[in-house]
């Protein structure tokens, strides 16, 4: 047991937080927005300094990826960094050409960069696929919640083989979670910075016990979420580990929501407050891949379901 | 940074565990329903405590020059952790050995850690926690149990609240204003006090907790030798952020809350409950608060292996506790549903041993307190 960072992860973050503050930030997805645009050039960035290989990479491993995965969720990325650098190496052992999207089977509902992905990695029951996109498999959806989002049309692919749909199913657990603490993590940081200068009654509102509680309650949940996180992608994202990293930080996710938005009054809902950028995104992180509920009956399963017994 | 743990770890734990099952009597779970504080556990303890100090576990995360084995806080957490999940054994001395010792070696005088560190780490011994008063819950500092000094010894009068263990204790970690017009944190001493001296008398609260579980101690002209002081005089408020700061994650709840959801899930299936997608969703939640509690417990135990000072991630810790607790007390209730209204019934006796989780051992919104300012860094009021 050992929860500090070593030196090669201490380095790890702080070449990508160097990268990061060169090529995202609230300023860099705000621009983004509008068009709902892919950002091509933080991927290649993220891509030549090789951060996507970091998951099978000589001395690095799924931990060092979802350090990763946090920091670009942080600086408010928008690239399918999860997908890229821990789920398609977890499921395919190797890394797919980007960006990478995914989908569960069947249902049809929007994805997360659907419309910008050049590879699919489909989940259906038992299995994994992968589907290579041509441009016209896929039509964007306009969204509310913070990422370009697309839906794709039809599709076929490449299976990984039996057994592929758990492990596509345990690593988008844990990087749905990663990416929420990282996203939890800036909505939270933009909050304390509002609460500790905004002034009312003759005092900063950050002074008040009303709102500090409910902040710190934020932070136990992201911390727990952040640990959990960590832990599963340690182990190798078992199936309870990953559903629980899971559970917590999307359950996690819609409280930081509620009272981000909450003790940051009207300006929070404004485009010219950077709250929105992580907010929003919180709430497609938590709906995305069966919910909070799902995820929690996923664990449930895992431990003392049929099958585990 | 590793999640796994050590081999030699994971031996420890084999062993407490088989230890465990090969001690603790076949009657055990009807002896612990009533929580460590209850007359059955209470005495257990003291047989139970010594034959774990005949392995030298007892106090093995005490420094040998203590006759303890020097155990990493890694391992201590490890025995925590498998005394809470069987309903802690070690009954209300599971304090002795996290935070009077700690404080005695750190703060006492030779002769008192001659007299108290041998016999706590015998196993024989109880203690109990002299601390809350009937105006000083959350604000401590406010105590008013006045200790007055004639020649060698202090005469003490006052009144302490909420005790838990008071009926069994042979010691009292009593804390009193030494100074009688200091007001707040200064002018406090800790007295290490024996529970049969004449004018103290113990008498229980009922409460829907459970039996014996409260107690007040009345104290009329109790006279203390002067040699029982911990520490020097006045400056005990010192002692007591010394021991707190052991005592906030000393005990890991949410071992006994994770068991806890496991036997409730058992029962779920008997009863054909597993295949409610509610039922199924609640377990997990519960289940995943646990996790998150044992591993900011954990973060804690790591800035204490590496020698760091005391941090608010042991706020963290508590807080995620408590929720943790919480969550599993409802859960209990829901899938037990109206059976639950049977005193003593497996979901009554959990769902009252969690209930206190907010408050037992310090009020959670000062935790809170604690997080925003020290962590948030917040404004105080």
């Amino acid at each position: 047991m050992d929860f500090e960072l070593n030196d090669d992860q201490r380095a790890i973050l702080e070449a990508v937080g160097a990268l990061l503050e060169r090529h995202a930030g609230a300023e860099r997805a705000i621009a983004l927005a509008p068009k709902s645009e892919y950002d091509h050039a933080l991927e290649e960035a993220l891509h030549e300094a090789g951060f996507l290989e970091l998951a099978l990479g000589e001395g690095t491993g799924p931990l060092e990826a979802v350090l990763v995965v946090e920091a670009v969720a942080r600086a408010g990325g928008v690239v399918a960094f999860g997908a890229g650098a821990l789920v398609a190496p977890g499921v395919a052992g190797r890394s797919l050409s980007g960006p990478v999207a995914m989908a569960s089977a069947g249902n049809g509902s929007p994805i997360r960069y659907g419309a910008h992905a050049r590879s699919l990695l489909l989940l259906d029951a038992d299995e994994a696929s992968w589907i290579t996109l041509e441009p016209g498999d896929a039509e964007p959806v306009r969204s509310s919640f913070g990422y370009p989002m697309g839906r794709v049309r039809s599709a076929s692919g490449d299976s990984f083989g039996r057994g592929s749909g758990e492990r596509m199913r345990n690593w988008w657990r844990v990087a749905l979670a990663a990416e929420a603490v990282g996203t939890m993590d800036a909505a939270l940081s933009v909050t304390i910075d509002y609460v500790k200068q905004r002034r009312q009654f003759g005092r900063t509102i950050g002074s008040f016990q009303a709102v500090q509680h409910r902040l710190a309650e934020c932070a136990v949940l992201l911390e727990g979420s952040r640990w959990l996180v960590r832990e599963a992608a340690c182990l190798g994202a078992p199936s309870q580990a990953a559903a629980a990293a899971a559970a917590h930080a999307t359950a996690a996710a819609n409280r930081v929501f509620t009272e981000t938005h909450q003790v940051s009054g009207a300006i929070g809902y404004t485009r010219e407050h950077d709250l929105h950028v992580w907010s929003m995104r919180l709430q497609a992180l938590r709906l995305e891949f069966g919910s909070i509920a799902g995820h929690q009956r996923a664990l449930a399963e895992a431990r003392w379901g049929e099958q585990s017994r | 940074m590793e999640f796994n743990w050590s081999q030699e770890d994971g031996e420890f734990r084999r062993e407490l565990a088989e230890f465990l099952d090969a001690t603790l009597p076949s009657d055990w779970d009807e002896i612990s329903k009533g929580g460590p504080g209850s007359e059955a556990q209470a005495s257990f303890s003291r047989e139970f405590a010594h034959k774990l100090a005949e392995r030298g576990w007892l106090t093995q995360n005490w420094p040998a020059a203590y006759g303890g084995a020097d155990a990493t806080p890694w391992r201590h957490i490890i025995l925590s952790e498998e005394m809470w999940s069987r309903g802690e054994p070690r009954g209300p001395q599971y304090m002795n050995v996290n935070w009077i010792g700690p404080s005695i070696m750190e703060y006492g005088s030779e002769e008192q850690k001659r007299e108290h560190l041998s016999r706590i780490s015998r196993g024989d011994v109880l203690w109990c926690q002299g601390f809350s008063e009937p105006e000083a819950g959350s604000d401590l500092a406010a105590l008013r149990t006045l200790a007055l000094r004639d020649g060698d010894v202090y005469v003490v009068n006052g009144t302490k609240i909420w005790t838990s263990y008071a009926n069994h204790a042979d010691f009292c970690f009593l804390l009193v204003r030494t100074d009688p017009n200091s007001k707040g944190r200064r002018g406090v001493s800790v007295l290490l006090t024996e529970m049969d001296l004449p004018g103290i008398e113990v008498r229980e609260i009922s409460s829907v907790v459970g039996e014996r579980y409260f107690h007040e101690v009345f104290l009329a002209d109790v006279r203390v030798p002067v040699s029982c002081r911990l520490g020097p005089e006045n400056e005990g408020w010192s002692i007591v952020s010394y021991a707190l700061q052991y005592e906030r994650v000393g005990a890991p709840r949410y071992a006994r809350a994770a068991l806890t959801v496991d036997q409730i899930a058992a029962h779920a299936r008997e009863r054909g409950l597993l295949s409610d997608p509610m039922v199924l969703q609640k377990l997990g939640e519960a289940r995943v608060l646990c996790e998150a509690a044992r591993l900011l417990t954990y973060r804690v135990v790591d800035q204490r292996t590496r020698k760091l000072p005391p941090s608010a991630d042991s706020n963290l810790a508590r807080v995620a506790g408590t929720i943790a607790d919480r969550a599993v007390a409802e859960l209990a209730l829901e899938v037990f549903g109206e059976d639950a209204m049977i005193y003593g019934s497996f979901a009554d006796s959990n769902f009252r041993m969690a209930m206190t989780a907010g408050v037992a051992v310090g009020a959670t919104e000062i935790q809170l307190n604690l997080i925003a300012s020290r962590f948030l860094g917040l404004p105080r009021e």
